[in-house]
């Protein structure tokens, strides 16, 4: 044991400890606040940890353990960690006030194993940019792993700047105000006044269609006349607005309809990781498992 | 109204399940047979025809039920079954493996069988959340990833139990198959990613649906990487497939049985 080159008991060992130190920081300090990532405290961590991640990489020929991180002996162990304490997620009751395994994106452990699985991601991408092998290789390697490590970061680390915001709207009247996910009143920087209401249904009486009638108009001058169906969101100054609710005691004559207002400035860079992967898997298909060198 | 009254007569119905099914799996055979003895011409029009017989039927069903038949655990059972043979037969045309056809056959038969003997109650309608361009590529994708990974996990059992010791070439198709499978599970999961900040606001918001798809998707990197160190024991690898394809069991079906995903999923729509 960690004698070199280490194996991958030497990354169970490793996997093991950051649960340990995870456990140790759920009882000292509690679950993870993600609230207090808001920009622009998101930005300055992403820029540390990309630091952190060049810093390990550039000390790999000094440091063994740095060198260890962008091993398959570190990976594969972290992966079955991840996999673990996910099924651990999969098979508890998750609910927004639960603590520990009732709670696993604010468990310590948890998080710290899917963070570290993030450097060592990074580091094998650095890795892998200074040692080209051929183009073939290089760019399905780096959709695949660079998209992954983009969408992750980037949709962790943005989560907190997310706001989704209810606002009843009632046919004929004009709201620019709206409901937080706390409960809270904010004014919006639009207003939106409800035209129609509009339900259909099936013979049998089950819903086929739920949609609203609206007219938008925006500090910034713009007026729109648009109708919000499910599934068919209308974007509006970096807000997207969603069909959510309505009446349901009134049915088809409903005089409210209930929008969803998001918005997510992260949102291009998690897209940019999930077209990256979703190139990656084409590459993957195409190349199969074909034999490596 | 006469011409509804034809058209409501002439609609393609469950009933008329096993016709089709009796045809497709005869013409799959017969390719199946041909692979067998190098007859490839013959085993790549018969299996085509099969595929096509099948898909008429799916194809009216779809127009029967005026929405694509992809809800309901039978009609996703459909496209597994027609899936199976296309899965093979693209392997066949890829790396030449006599049994890959029999073997999808024999597959695509047990799914046949669970629809004939076990049908579920499909109910014609489809609710407004999926209503969605997203619908039917995100579980043909998924349905056509389950079953080249179903075929790595049969592979995997085979070389555990039956063979004993494989060799290099068998270990190949193993990782072709999951290489295969595991390109399509990402690509139906991203559709999925793509399609929920659509229909509900966000792109993973760790729905049971979503955790267990994460929970396979993650498994199969392991297999993937492990097979990748250098000195690792291919048995182990094995075990850690047939591993990996339990836990897509329960991504696929097991959560609709789970305590904790009760009331909370937005991917069971039974009501």
């Amino acid at each position: 044991m960690w004698t070199k080159p280490w194996t991958m008991k030497e990354g169970f060992l490793i996997g093991g400890g950051l649960i340990c130190a995870g456990l140790m920081l759920e009882l000292s300090v509690g679950p993870v606040v993600w609230e207090a990532f808001a920009w622009p405290a998101n930005g300055v961590v992403l820029a540390g940890f990309l630091a952190i991640i060049a810093i390990i990489f550039l000390l790999r020929n000094k440091i063994y353990a740095c060198r260890f991180i962008g091993t398959y002996q570190a990976a594969i162990p972290t992966l079955v960690y991840a996999v673990v304490l996910t099924i651990i997620m999969g098979l508890t009751r998750q609910t927004v006030n639960g603590t520990w395994l009732n709670n696993m994106l604010a468990f310590w452990p948890f998080v710290l194993i899917y963070v570290y699985m993030a450097v060592i991601l990074g580091v094998v991408i650095l890795r892998r940019l200074v040692h080209l092998t051929g183009w073939r290789r290089d760019i399905p390697f780096l959709l695949n792993h660079l998209g992954l490590f983009i969408a992750m970061t980037t949709a962790t680390l943005g989560n907190a700047d997310i706001q989704r915001l209810k606002m009843i709207t009632v046919t004929g009247e004009s709201e620019w105000r709206a409901l937080t996910q706390d409960g809270a009143i904010r004014e919006m920087p639009l207003a939106i006044e409800l035209k129609q209401f509009i339900m259909e249904t099936y013979d049998d009486g089950s819903p086929k269609r739920f949609a609203s009638e609206i007219h938008i108009l925006t500090k910034s001058g713009k007026s729109i006349q648009t109708t919000v169906d499910v599934n068919k969101p209308v974007e509006v100054d970096g807000w997207k607005i969603y069909q959510y609710g309505y009446d349901t005691q009134m049915g088809a004559k409903s005089r409210i309809s209930i929008l969803e207002l998001v918005s997510d400035p992260w949102l291009p860079l998690v897209y940019t990781g999930i077209y990256m992967m979703l190139a990656g898997a084409v590459c993957m298909f195409i190349i199969g498992g074909r034999k490596r060198v | 109204m006469y011409v509804y009254y034809r058209w409501e007569e002439t609609r393609m119905t469950w009933e008329h399940f096993i016709y089709f099914a009796i045809g497709a799996v005869v013409l799959w055979a017969i390719g199946a047979w041909a692979a067998w003895k190098d007859r490839t011409t013959v085993a790549y029009t018969t299996t085509t025809l099969g595929l096509l017989v099948f898909f008429a039927f799916i194809l009216s069903m779809w127009i029967s039920l005026e929405r694509p038949p992809l809800r309901t655990m039978g009609e996703t059972r459909l496209w597994y079954s027609f899936f199976l043979p296309l899965a093979g037969l693209i392997v066949y045309s890829r790396w030449k493996y006599k049994w890959i056809l029999s073997f999808s056959t024999v597959l695509a038969l047990v799914f046949i069988c669970v629809n004939l003997f076990k049908p579920e109650i499909h109910d014609k309608t489809l609710m407004p959340a999926l209503q969605s361009p997203w619908f039917a590529p995100h579980v043909i994708v998924y349905m056509f990833a389950y079953a080249v990974l179903g075929a790595s996990a049969v592979m995997a059992l085979y070389l555990l139990f039956f063979k004993k010791e494989a060799t290099d070439e068998e270990f190949e198709i193993t990782d072709n198959l999951v290489y295969v499978g595991l390109a399509f599970m990402t690509i139906g999961m991203l559709f999925g990613a793509l399609w929920a900040k659509e229909a509900w606001g966000h792109y993973w918001s760790w729905d049971p649906k979503e955790t267990w798809a994460a929970i396979t998707w993650l498994a199969y990197l392991v297999y993937i990487h492990y097979r990748l160190l250098p000195k690792h024991n291919p048995r182990l690898a094995l075990w850690v497939l047939i591993l990996a394809f339990i836990l897509l069991q329960m991504c696929w079906w097991g959560i609709n049985y789970l305590p904790s995903a009760q009331g909370s999923s937005v991917h069971t729509y039974t009501t």
